[in-house]
């Protein structure tokens, strides 16, 4: 019991204390541990763990094997992936000219080999599949059912499109005439008269044409209007305001949580 | 009319299978016949090129590369564009790899810029450091000691045999960082560790969606500007005057966003239409 | 521990620390007392409310849709006799995250064996797989269901990002569990897991701290923890006092930290409008 409860939470709350509270310490072997060492330990610590990790992978595709569970063909290219990684890795290099360590960025060896034909198209080739998972997800998502979907729905789209060299085309004017064409729509769902939507969309036609005609239809003007000066507005005030409260308020949850850690008061990591 | 309806309503309902062939398309076309849209660079990469620009002849320029395979499309040409202004403008250029990926990406581009366009010397003009692991403990370890940490050079040669190396003993011998991020570690922990207690400038680059998480520190003055994902790499190079792959991805990415785009639109006019349909029924 | 033994405990450790300050202070870096003095008055804060929690007070802790529809995500799988997908973020024990995952684990785990639906958890750090294993243990012995438990449902995919992904989306479309949760620490793969999710139907809980995958799993999941609201999983899973009382300091704290921000700014342009000599931002710098 004192092994698998009281140690753990020990050793939790003895290096959780003096690596919080040797940042204040300016003693060179507490700032060395705090800086250096408590993260290397923990680094060469998950360097061994993967063996337990490797060995789990193994035990559990050779079972597939054995048991001729469904899909165990694949199993076999796991394990021979497998093998091939720890033999291009420590036994054979492929270039004798090399030394071991250096071999792996090294040209004409295996590992190198394997890393710009196997494992560079294989990585390149799921981060792309997010570019057909985030159109299916906006075509899913994103429908204007309040104020805040419509909001985000509107910003996204401005960001979208005014970030790519495209959106420096859109003139701020093609942008009057959609904000036109938008209030007609809302002032045809308040009134449900077609009178008053004719009116309103037919003068704001109008006042911005002839506000576009006698200023000589420049691109980006009014800037408010311009895609690209309004995404760059959007990154640097609203989103940054939300992404440091988001940041504030993660940060707090961390505080929070690593000191019920160190304190002794969360010990569901222990199962308990 | 009612056929119109019907069959925004019917698109509505689309096997995602259609959508994503459609996105394959507008992606794959441009890339063979470019439009050849004209790149205007925005204040954040502006401010990266003027400070770069800014820095005295001969600095000893710090590049970090935290980025993999998956990310090259975003990350490398920044750091191409970036490693050929550096070049030309006569630098020394010390590079760093916080990822294991990140050091064959960076060989490959040193190898393309260094060696091969501007025909350098490695050790004299510039010299790959390589990966050591442990993350932000890397970081501080370039802070307090860098030759503790690296002993050798990712050719293997030992440090003290690099004629580049001497006099660079820690973080605050370098004049400017650059960090071409993609994820942890990489931006954040550099201005964490490295930056904010020295007050070394700093630049980075990042993949779009780490924009978000980066912005505060740009809007705080702590990052000198940033080249926000392949939008930002094909300004950097419009303004160095070399396109390369950030110039060509960008058509093909201006016309998905705007696909993108059309598919929302459509699918909300799908939605109204069938709240109205439910309503009157 | 009661109220006089905490008494005299938090009055020794101030009053040693005051004895240290008057002595000069030895090895203390001085510019980095602001620092020092937040961490200390917010862990107060904190203990002030877990000790308050402990003596008995009803605290409110708000709805959280996403906690709730833990329960009801499990019994949908348990009907369906469909397994669980539980994914606790591609990052290791080293981040708050995974480990507030791990807890999760323990309390959904709890519930598969309950309802004896089969539980899968697809690890990317060999680390995260013993404490997961671990915890799942002691979840199934506390249920009376030892039995239930095997080793193998905790198991290591690899720790390559986008291997795991592929990995944990073959699981996804051959097995079609009916519940997949996701609650660690994410980043590019955080789509990809979603989307697959949504496609083959099933009811999604994610819950991250990371910033730019929030959108992405608010956009694809049924239901997302944001942030703090996944910090505070464990209080409201387990609804013990003292981390219920914890989540209640945290409020606490963030209003102190809304008066310093009102006061910063109030300070700072009282500074710049050349009215005081006192530089907030000054004080406030940390080194």
């Amino acid at each position: 019991m004192l092994w698998k409860r009281q140690i753990p939470i020990l050793i939790v709350a003895v290096i959780g204390s003096i690596t919080l509270f040797g940042w204040f310490i300016n003693e060179p072997n507490i700032k060395s541990f705090v800086d250096d060492d408590a993260t290397q330990w923990f680094d060469i610590l998950a360097s061994f763990a993967i063996f337990l990790g490797g060995f789990n992978l193994l035990k559990m595709q050779l079972q597939k094997i054995f048991r001729r569970q469904r899909g165990w063909q694949y199993s076999i290219f796991a394990i021979a992936g497998f093998f091939l990684a720890i033999t291009a890795g420590f036994f054979y290099k492929g270039n004798p000219d090399v030394a071991w360590g250096t071999h792996v960025t090294a040209d004409g060896t295996l590992f190198k080999w394997i890393f710009t034909y196997m494992f560079a198209p294989l990585q390149a080739t799921m981060f792309a599949l997010l570019a057909f998972f985030v159109a299916s997800a906006s075509y899913r998502a994103f429908r204007i059912r309040n104020f805040e979907a419509t909001l985000l729905l509107v910003s996204g789209i401005i960001i979208m499109i005014g970030r790519v060299p495209l959106g420096s085309f859109i003139s701020s004017w093609f942008i009057l005439y959609l904000l036109v064409l938008i209030g007609g729509i809302t002032v045809n769902s308040f009134f449900k008269n077609k009178q008053y939507t004719a009116i309103f969309v037919i003068v704001g036609i109008i006042v911005v044409t002839a506000a576009g005609s006698s200023l000589g239809w420049p691109l980006d003007q009014p800037g408010i209007l311009y895609l690209p000066y309004l995404q760059e507005w959007i990154y640097k005030y609203p989103n940054v305001a939300g992404a440091r409260s988001i940041m504030m308020g993660i940060g707090m949850g961390i505080f929070a949580t690593s000191i019920r850690y160190i304190l002794g008061i969360e010990k569901s990591y222990i199962g308990e | 009319m009612k056929f119109l309806t019907d069959l925004i309503l019917k698109m509505g309902t689309v096997d995602r299978r259609w959508i994503f062939l459609v996105i394959a398309l507008v992606v794959i076309i441009p890339l063979f016949f470019p439009l050849g849209l004209p790149i205007r660079a925005t204040a954040t990469t502006q401010y990266v090129y003027d400070t770069i620009d800014a820095l005295p002849h001969g600095s000893k320029v710090l590049v970090s590369c935290e980025y993999g395979p998956s990310t090259k499309p975003e990350i490398h040409p920044m750091v191409l564009s970036v490693m050929r202004h550096l070049f030309k403008n006569k630098h020394k250029v010390y590079v760093t790899c916080l990822w294991p990926d990140g050091q064959f990406l960076a060989s490959d581009a040193l190898n393309l810029v260094a060696r091969d366009e501007y025909g350098l010397t490695y050790g004299e003009d510039y010299v790959l450091l390589g990966f050591r692991p442990g993350n932000e403990a890397v970081v501080k370890g370039i802070v307090s000691d860098l030759r503790k940490l690296y002993t050798i050079d990712a050719k293997g040669t030992k440090i003290t045999e690099i004629p580049m190396m001497e006099g660079v003993n820690r973080f605050e011998d370098f004049d400017f960082l650059f960090s071409a991020s993609a994820g942890y570690p990489g931006t954040i922990e550099w201005v964490q560790y490295a930056v904010d207690p020295t007050n070394v400038p700093m630049s980075t680059g990042t993949t779009s969606i780490q924009v978000n998480d980066v912005m505060p520190y740009v809007s705080a003055g702590q990052i000198q500007g940033i080249l926000a994902g392949m939008p930002g790499a094909a300004e950097y190079e419009a303004l160095i005057g070399v396109p390369g792959i950030g110039t060509s991805g960008m058509d093909a990415q201006s016309i998905a966003h705007l696909v993108i785009v059309l598919f929302i639109v459509l699918g909300n006019i799908g939605y109204f239409i069938e709240r109205n349909r439910s309503k009157k029924y | 521990m009661n109220d006089r033994d905490f008494i005299i405990g938090a009055g020794g450790v101030t009053f040693s620390f005051l004895i240290y300050w008057f002595m000069g202070h030895p090895f203390f870096i001085i510019e980095r007392i602001v620092m020092f003095i937040a961490i200390m008055t917010f862990t107060g804060t904190l203990l002030f409310f877990i000790r308050k929690a402990r003596r008995g007070e009803e605290i409110f802790l708000r709805e959280i849709p996403g906690l709730k529809a833990v329960e009801e995500a499990v019994g949908r799988s348990t009907e369906m006799g469909k397994p669980v997908l539980f994914v606790p973020g591609i990052m290791d024990m080293d981040q708050v995250e995974t480990v507030a995952g791990v807890i999760v684990l323990g309390h959904v785990s709890k519930m598969t064996a309950r309802y004896e639906t089969t539980l899968n958890v697809p690890v990317s750090r060999a680390i995260v797989m013993k404490a997961a294993q671990d915890v799942c243990k002691e979840s199934y012995l506390m249920e009376g269901r030892p039995d239930m438990f095997h080793e193998d449902m905790v198991h290591y995919l690899t720790d390559e990002q986008f291997a795991y992904a592929a990995g944990v989306n073959g699981i996804m479309v051959r097995e079609k569990p009916a519940a997949c949760m996701y609650m660690g620490k994410f980043y590019a793969e955080s789509l990809i897991l979603a989307e697959t999710g949504n496609s083959i139907g099933a009811i999604q809980i994610a819950g991250t701290a990371s910033q730019a995958q929030i959108p992405f799993f608010v956009t694809a999941c049924d239901y997302t923890l944001i942030g703090e609201e996944f910090f505070a999983a464990s209080a409201y899973l387990s609804q013990r006092p003292e981390l219920i009382g914890g989540i209640k300091g945290q409020d606490m704290i963030k209003i102190i930290i809304i008066g310093m921000i009102i006061g910063g700014v109030v300070l700072r342009f009282l500074h710049d409008g050349g009215m005081i000599d006192f530089n907030i931002l000054e004080f406030l710098t940390v080194r």
